[in-house]
């Protein structure tokens, strides 16, 4: 059982991470290359208040917090920027951050920070605490997506300038977009460290920002089941091919690009494609 | 001196990013696709050019197969690529090619080996003195091949028809091709274009390092990236200029500010700061 | 007439091959399964291919020679790709679902690290090849470690600038990760002891292969001798383009250098460095010659450190499963304890936290091969930390 929970864990931390991006990139439509960041200031901080002896709800909190806050100052930098500017400058966010921490001794640096210590609660009891957190941030999405706020992040995220034009304040909600994707980053990132209980820079690097992206991507930008079930397959999709190890990660590269090559609306898009063709309407 | 030294070293590395990056911002300019698998082109003419060199010892030869097959492999790419996502958002381009990126890197490991290649014999190794400053020949190959191969582009693209057409492209594509630009061929000739002067980074590459390995397009991969913002996007001269001073900042500040920042880091501040101060880029318009 | 023959000879081979699937079936059964993670596909596949050739090697060998009391070892290998985010649910597939009851890390420090509490806290011993973060064995009293910690590398690398060539002035080229962190630290350390100045010091990040502007720099300082940290990868070009950039001082490195691949990159300019590392190529002991040979022919290219690691820790295994004789863990434990093995990287025994104890060996690259060079034998200084 214990292999089960770890892989239902490592799912559901994926899970919440995804759902994180989406909130920005999905219902907003601001492109993030970097959001590994947020996720990296979340385990980092969680994981220093646990070392220091504090518990560990406190810690998940100040994790959410501290990156829901930097999160907001990276947000209003990025009003300046737009499109294929803002994502490259999300991606400079994010090598700054790791270039930042390699050098902080106290973070411990190059080293990483060893001997994290756990959650408190028993490994299917942690597992339950993720999978909750993850069906919240689910639901929180839902809700979103359907609530006034959801309806201007879709006319920001389908066309600024119009929506600027209608008297939208964008600023305020892109702002309000980043504040949220990044703070419920952080919190996967508090989680993530307190499961595999060591955490080095290496681990909050610029591929882990293109892995969540091409989780969201994958399951259908914007759509929050497309979503998390891209994140929860392509989370332990690794682990499920060890059989062809040695072709896995081509497999893996195989399957982002046919999926936007053949259905760039991504797992939903191919959904809603075959309910469409099911119901015999065109 | 160690000023000097280090600026040229500083050219010779921005030299390089320039030769990756114009095709980049060629592609970018037509398609605005951000197309991340562009440095595998530049690998993959890295591998070529070690391959051909020890089989028939003419580095000259190398970049003559590397070339246009990494054109035609551009090509090939957009066709079957990224042509029939021109109409989607932007972001299905840029996974699709971080998807075709990931795949060749997995290629090049499972055909070439993980440990990469090397050169047998390699050539252009001699030093040669520049102001008392000596550099290798294959340093000085990468500065001069880069102002001849972009300077040469930049006349062909003012003084030619292709060039003006391409241009036009780039300006307004359904003006253009109501003048009766053959917008299908201009796109075929910048990625041919483009991947071409790929390779040719990817051939000096190898020859500055000795070695090719399956990931050494991962670099290349995102920096390029930077460096087209920087220069403005889609804008040839600033892409230059971008890569040039992007190669001499991180020169510098490897040296004085390697232990606050590391390389990737430095290049970034600098990124982040001009994108605050011109959130066009360096060259771009507003 | 001919045509019976035919039939009957397929018959025959069908029979044969029932037959030898029934034996190995047979011989999985009366088995025993050694878990291994190792980075198979990703940046570090290199390094991952050369570990697990050299773990299968030392399986092989000892599967010929009787196995575990006359069991089979089977290996159960898993592809980690050096991330800490895999090395979790593997190490907990390795204990649940295989029931392994000792594992190998062939990967880096990071998904070792990971790797090694899962493991601690099952109970499982793991034993890491060639990861070198000082943690991973702090992990708990289940974990050890076949090669030095680099703070043990370094200062065996300040032993042999400041007292075996004398030299005072040096500037450090450190590779910006644990191991070349470490690797400083320890050479720092030492320094002083050994007479050693540090006039300079400079990092570069293990994606660099250009180093022009940390060249011109050295130039300037003209130290007597430098000490960089790095793969292979990052080495070969670094050495070959201070070389190039005129400078001729000493280069001295480590375990990392050691590879066949360093001198093709290198070439010419790899003449004359002088490594830090376990494995002695003029080696007279007979399971050094033996590794050697045998590795050149499975692989088809010559053996490196991170192969003889890999055959070691496999090596460190199996002889604690002998002596332990059963499968329980805690048994194994405490027979990797007591261990001592002759390896292809010297006579290996473990310190109270898991760390080897073994001699260093001085390699020097000599008409493009690796050579001894001297070897280091300090039990003082290359004293592995004990807590």
């Amino acid at each position: 059982m214990a292999y089960e929970i770890t892989l239902l864990t490592a799912m559901g931390i994926s899970v919440i991470f995804a759902l994180s991006l989406n909130l920005i990139t999905g219902f907003c439509g601001q492109i993030s290359l970097g959001h590994a960041a947020f996720y990296g200031i979340g385990a980092y901080c969680a994981a220093m208040i646990t070392k220091s002896g504090l518990p560990f709800p406190l810690a998940l909190a100040a994790g959410t917090l501290l990156a829901g806050v930097i999160g907001t100052v990276v947000g209003i930098a990025s009003l300046r920027v737009r499109h294929d500017f803002l994502a490259i400058t999300t991606m400079g966010v994010g090598f700054l951050f790791l270039g930042i921490v390699r050098q902080q001794d106290f973070l411990g640096g190059e080293m990483g920070l060893s001997g994290i210590p756990g959650s408190g609660l028993s490994k299917a009891g942690f597992m339950l605490l993720v999978l909750v957190i993850a069906a919240a941030a689910a639901a929180f999405s839902l809700y979103l997506k359907r609530s006034w706020m959801g309806y201007v992040f879709d006319s920001i995220a389908d066309d600024e300038d119009t929506a600027r034009m209608l008297g939208i304040d964008v600023s305020r909600y892109k702002l309000s977009a980043f504040a949220m994707g990044t703070a419920l980053a952080g919190l996967a990132g508090g989680l993530y460290a307190h499961n595999i209980r060591f955490i080095d820079p290496d681990s909050f690097g610029f591929v882990e920002s293109i892995t969540v992206l091409a989780m969201v991507v994958v399951g259908g930008i914007g759509s929050v089941w497309g979503v998390v079930l891209a994140a929860a397959v392509l989370s332990v999709l690794p682990l499920w091919l060890q059989f062809i190890s040695d072709y896995k990660l081509l497999l893996y590269g195989a399957l982002l690009f046919c999926v936007m090559r053949f259905s760039s609306n991504g797992l939903a898009g191919m959904v809603t494609a075959l309910a469409k063709r099911a119901g015999g309407r065109p | 001196m160690l000023a000097f030294e280090l600026l040229l070293q500083g050219l010779v590395q921005g030299s390089i990013y320039a030769l990756i990056a114009v095709g980049l911002t060629l592609v970018y300019g037509l398609l605005r696709i951000l197309h991340v698998a562009h440095a595998g082109l530049f690998t993959l003419g890295g591998y070529i050019g070690v391959l051909v060199t020890n089989a028939t010892g003419s580095l000259a030869l190398a970049l003559l197969i590397a070339m246009p097959a990494m054109g035609l492999f551009g090509i090939a790419i957009y066709r079957t690529c990224y042509q029939p996502l021109l109409g989607r958002p932007p972001y299905v381009a840029l996974i699709a090619s971080i998807g075709l990126f990931i795949m060749m890197e997995e290629l090049f490991r499972l055909i070439f080996g993980p440990y990469g290649l090397s050169y047998v014999a390699p050539p252009l190794q001699d030093p040669v003195g520049i102001l008392g400053v000596n550099l290798k020949q294959a340093e000085l190959a990468a500065m001069v091949g880069a102002v001849v191969l972009i300077g040469g582009l930049a006349f062909l693209a003012g003084r030619t028809r292709i060039g003006t057409a391409s241009r036009a492209t780039v300006t307004d594509p359904k003006m253009a091709e109501a003048f009766g630009v053959n917008i299908a061929r201009i796109r075929d000739i910048n990625f041919f274009v483009g991947s071409a002067l790929a390779a040719s980074a990817g051939v000096i590459v190898a020859l500055l390092n000795n070695l090719v390995e399956p990931t050494m397009g991962s670099v290349p991969s995102y920096k390029a990236l930077a460096i087209i913002v920087l220069g403005g996007l889609g804008d040839l001269r600033g892409t230059l200029i971008a890569a040039l001073a992007l190669g001499v900042i991180e020169s510098f500040g490897t040296i004085y500010l390697g232990s606050f920042l590391d390389r990737d880091a430095i290049a970034f501040a600098f990124l982040i700061a001009v994108l605050m101060i011109r959130p066009q880029g360096l060259f771009g318009k507003a | 007439m001919q045509k019976d023959f035919i039939r009957f000879a397929a018959f025959a081979a069908a029979l044969g091959a029932s037959a030898t699937f029934g034996l190995t079936g047979a011989a999985l059964a009366d088995s025993i399964k050694i878990g291994i993670n190792v980075p198979q596909t990703g940046f570090a596949a290199a390094d991952g291919k050369s570990a697990l050739i050299g773990a299968q090697l030392a399986a092989e060998q000892a599967n010929a020679n009787g196995g575990i009391n006359g069991k089979t070892i089977e290996l159960v290998i898993y592809d980690d790709q050096a991330s800490p985010k895999s090395a979790v649910p593997i190490a907990t597939k390795l204990i649940e679902q295989d029931e392994v009851k000792i594992a190998i890390s062939g990967s880096y420090s990071g998904a070792t690290r990971a790797a090694a509490g899962v493991f601690q806290g099952a109970g499982i011993p793991y034993i890491s090849a060639f990861a070198v973060h000082p943690e991973i064995t702090r992990s708990g009293d289940y974990v050890f470690r076949t090669s030095f910690v680099g703070e043990v590398q370094g200062r065996a690398g300040a032993k042999l600038i400041g007292e075996s060539l004398g030299k005072t002035k040096v500037t450090l080229i450190t590779l910006k990760n644990d191991f070349g962190k470490s690797l400083a630290n320890g050479f720092k350390d030492a320094a002083e002891k050994f007479g050693i100045e540090v006039v300079s010091e400079y990092e570069y990040s293990i994606k660099d292969r250009q180093f022009g502007p940390i060249v011109a720099k050295v130039k300037s300082d003209a130290p007597e001798a430098i000490y960089a940290s790095g793969y292979f990868f990052t080495a070969g070009p670094l050495v070959s383009q201070l070389r190039a950039g005129g400078i001729e001082v000493p280069v001295i490195g480590q375990e990392g250098y050691d590879s066949q691949k360093f001198i093709e990159i290198a070439g010419p300019a790899s003449e004359g460095v002088i490594i830090t590392t376990s494995l002695d190529r003029d080696s007279d002991s007979p399971e050094a010659k033996s590794f050697i040979a045998a590795f050149e022919e499975k692989a088809g290219y010559k053996a490196d450190m991170v192969a003889a690691s890999g055959h070691t820790a496999m090596k460190v295994a199996v002889a604690a499963l002998r002596k332990a004789g059963g499968d329980d863990p805690k048994a194994i434990r405490d027979a990797i304890a007591g261990l001592s093995v002759e390896a292809s990287t010297g006579t290996i025994s473990f310190n109270g936290l898991g760390e080897v104890r073994k001699d260093v060996q001085v390699q020097v690259v000599k008409d493009g091969n690796w050579h001894r060079h001297s070897i280091i034998s300090d039990p003082e200084l290359l004293a592995p930390p004990e807590k």
